[in-house]
């Protein structure tokens, strides 16, 4: 099995009208992603790529109460409410691709999400592939690229960086491994699923045999991975890779002031990250696609 | 999108939250001060009040030299190119208050603090609290971090107050981060002595009355003509975004996407390899914008090299940024060796068009897919430059 989808997952898109949406539509569809209902108000009765389009998730699931997963693809200024809506409206599932929320939009949607027991990734988030079962997004591209990247198998993959999610995929599949289940959380500041979460879901899925991170400078959510490692709540193999350890050596972008400081306790920087990691057991690649071989001699050992 | 401390002042303002007089000094003639002030050098850096960059200034010689000594200059990295000169306020005492967001909680917090000053980060005083997104601040809840902060009773009503005023104003401006340090307890009621805000560069639609001037990371230096070139042609177009900044090595690196381009960064400086430029395009710009960055990284004068890297894409056509490359090689004609690995649509196409070029021009060029991992491309692009200038001398 895999994580966040399995056999069931029945998928509206909302914003399926526009031009993203119409190209999601076409290569879930293609990947074999049960795409049943498009939503975008106002054009109720059109269809694309063979999908039904409703003026609202409310009409979408009246025909089709089977939906569980929303993919948002509704622009910035829209996706609170989207995502309000599917929530309101019984989904527990929703995969944020819109990029450029507002943060106070992202909190609050989230928190909405919370309270009624949903699960958002994302904001900002690249998609979610299951090998040979399905995918949210359209990570890989058509199918037949696609499939050179992935196939079914042991690792998990959490990225953080959308555009290095295939290539990080990639580095697996190159060290003869498939993967279980890959996800891109987002770049964002907050995220409405982070690694601990996907972490936990991880350690009861029996088909992972271990998982594979890319992260990204600022925040604290690595830090959690090392926490998460050391409780021994997560117990199988990771292998990480921290990108931005070079700008040290660079000019210095800005950071949150004091607050910041405060918040986040002086962690955030790629080295600080990297030693936290290893120190708790965590596999850290110093090279991007050593990524492969770490977590396959990992596994097998 | 980072404030200057006297536009935060000036938005606060707005909001009927008190700062001390000031006035904004843009050139050092012709300026003097009838009593006791503080010069304040306008940078976006952290740090500036440790740096010296705040000074209480007895006498209005002083304040004049100060203005003399630090306009025009580098501090912090960035270039001054105004002075704050705020009046001097009878203070009883100093506060810490700022509002942000916290990936823990996932919701803004509120940090209230009963000492203030720059080195309030250490002060394991400051009190944390969550804010409910969609309930707000209210002002019980600030009361309470008032309480656990130990804030006196006479002063926790206005200490409240002031809270939630603040984080009206942090939602209606839709800021990532307000701070207030100090904020200072006066005769008069609560000034906002020290102020920066961050503003949400992803709300800024809801702020079309808005029209503060673009500004840039401090990198200790003026722009380049090549920076500013890239700058240009990237507003030029909205499709897509090129950026360029210049660093001190010999060869030239141009990536795709923002954790790609990280990533392959770091492998080239671990193999040795020095880095003339950072420079990434991302969100499949037009041909133009590809060669107007790729001309300028070429231009930069004695390189051993050119990476051209980037992850697989999913919908970034290969070919089509590939064109803006060669476009910008037909015309530069290019020396030194080439290294390259892109991946994603169109791959084959847009890597037989660059060979293609590479023949016709006579370039060194080392294309390659998916094959090779972008990294072992690294040790490729290290290896060649220093053949190149074993061959030709170190042109640096």
């Amino acid at each position: 099995m895999a994580i966040l989808l399995d056999n069931n997952t029945t998928v509206v898109i909302q914003g399926i009208t526009g031009r993203t949406g119409q190209v999601a539509a076409k290569l879930m569809r293609e990947y074999g992603t049960r795409v049943v209902a498009g939503v975008t108000p106002g054009k109720g009765g059109q269809e694309i790529e063979g999908v039904p389009v409703f003026n609202s998730v409310y009409e979408a699931k009246k025909k089709f109460p089977e939906i569980n997963c929303s993919a948002v693809y509704v622009p910035p200024f829209a996706t609170k409410d989207a995502v309000i809506e599917a929530v309101s409206n019984g989904i527990k599932l929703i995969n944020v691709i819109t990029e450029g929320v507002a943060i106070n939009d992202t909190t609050q949607m989230l928190r909405y999400a919370k309270l009624h027991g949903a699960r958002i990734v994302g904001p900002d988030s690249i998609g979610i592939m299951c090998p040979e079962l399905c995918r949210i997004g359209v990570l890989g591209g058509i199918k037949e690229d696609a499939d050179k990247i992935y196939k079914k198998g042991s690792i998990g993959i959490i990225s953080r960086s959308g555009g290095m999610t295939n290539e990080t995929a990639w580095v697996v599949r190159q060290a003869d491994l498939g993967q279980s289940t890959v996800v891109g959380i987002g770049g964002d500041y907050i995220l409405g699923t982070d690694y601990e979460d996907l972490l936990l879901m991880f350690e009861q899925d029996a088909e992972t045999k271990g998982v594979v991170i890319f992260g990204e400078p600022g925040g604290i959510y690595e830090d959690k991975i090392a926490e998460l490692v050391k409780q021994k709540k997560f117990t199988k193999p990771i292998a990480a890779f921290i990108a931005g350890k070079f700008a040290d050596a660079l000019p210095h972008g800005m950071n949150f002031g004091h607050a910041g400081a405060l918040i986040e306790n002086g962690r955030g920087s790629p080295a600080q990250k990297i030693k936290t990691l290893r120190e708790a057991g965590v596999l850290i690649a110093d090279m991007h696609d050593q990524l492969g071989n770490l977590i396959k001699g990992a596994i097998n050992g | 999108m980072r404030l200057y401390e006297y536009e935060a002042k000036e938005l606060l303002k707005k909001y009927g939250i008190a700062v001390p007089q000031f006035m904004l000094v843009t050139a050092a003639d012709g300026t003097s001060f009838s009593s006791q002030v503080i010069a304040k050098i306008q940078v976006l850096a952290n740090g500036r009040g440790k740096a010296g960059g705040i000074k209480v200034c007895n006498s209005s010689s002083e304040a004049t030299n100060f203005i003399k000594e630090k306009l025009n200059s580098f501090f912090l990295k960035e270039k001054v190119t105004s002075i704050l000169i705020e009046k001097k306020e009878n203070l009883n005492h100093e506060f810490y208050i700022s509002i942000a967001y916290d990936t823990e909680t996932e919701s803004p917090i509120l940090l209230l603090g009963k000492e203030g000053g720059v080195e309030v980060e250490q002060n394991r005083g400051v009190v944390r609290k969550a804010i409910d997104p969609i309930i707000g601040l209210r002002e019980w809840q600030a009361r309470d971090a008032a309480v656990d902060a130990g804030f006196d009773s006479k002063i926790i009503p206005k200490v409240s107050e002031f809270a939630v005023k603040l984080y009206n104003f942090f939602i209606t401006e839709d800021c990532r981060l307000v701070e207030i340090n100090p904020l200072a307890d006066t005769d008069f009621g609560l000034v906002a002595v020290g102020a920066l805000i961050e503003l949400d560069d992803n709300a800024a639609y809801k702020h079309k009355e808005r029209s503060y001037p673009p500004r840039v990371v401090g990198i200790g230096r003026e722009l380049t003509q090549r920076e500013l070139d890239v700058k240009k042609a990237n507003e030029v177009d909205y499709r897509g975004t090129v950026s360029y900044l210049e660093l001190d090595g010999d060869i030239g690196f141009l990536a795709a996407g923002g954790g790609g381009s990280m990533a392959a960064m770091d492998a080239l400086m671990q193999h040795g390899g020095r880095p003339a430029n950072y420079a990434e395009h991302s969100g499949d710009p037009p041909r133009e914008k590809v060669c107007a960055l790729t001309k300028a990284i070429l231009s930069k004068p004695n390189l051993s090299g050119l990476w051209i890297v980037g992850a697989i894409a999913n919908f970034t056509r290969i070919d089509h940024t590939m064109q803006g490359m060669i476009d910008a090689f037909v015309e530069v004609k290019p020396k030194f060796p080439i290294v390259v690995r892109r991946s994603g649509p169109y791959e084959k196409e847009g890597l037989q068009m660059l060979k293609e070029a590479a023949g016709q021009y006579r370039l060194d060029v080392e294309v390659h897919g998916s094959e090779t991992t972008m990294t072992a491309t690294a040790k490729t692009i290290a290896e060649k430059s220093k053949k190149f200038k074993e061959t030709y001398g170190n042109l640096t």
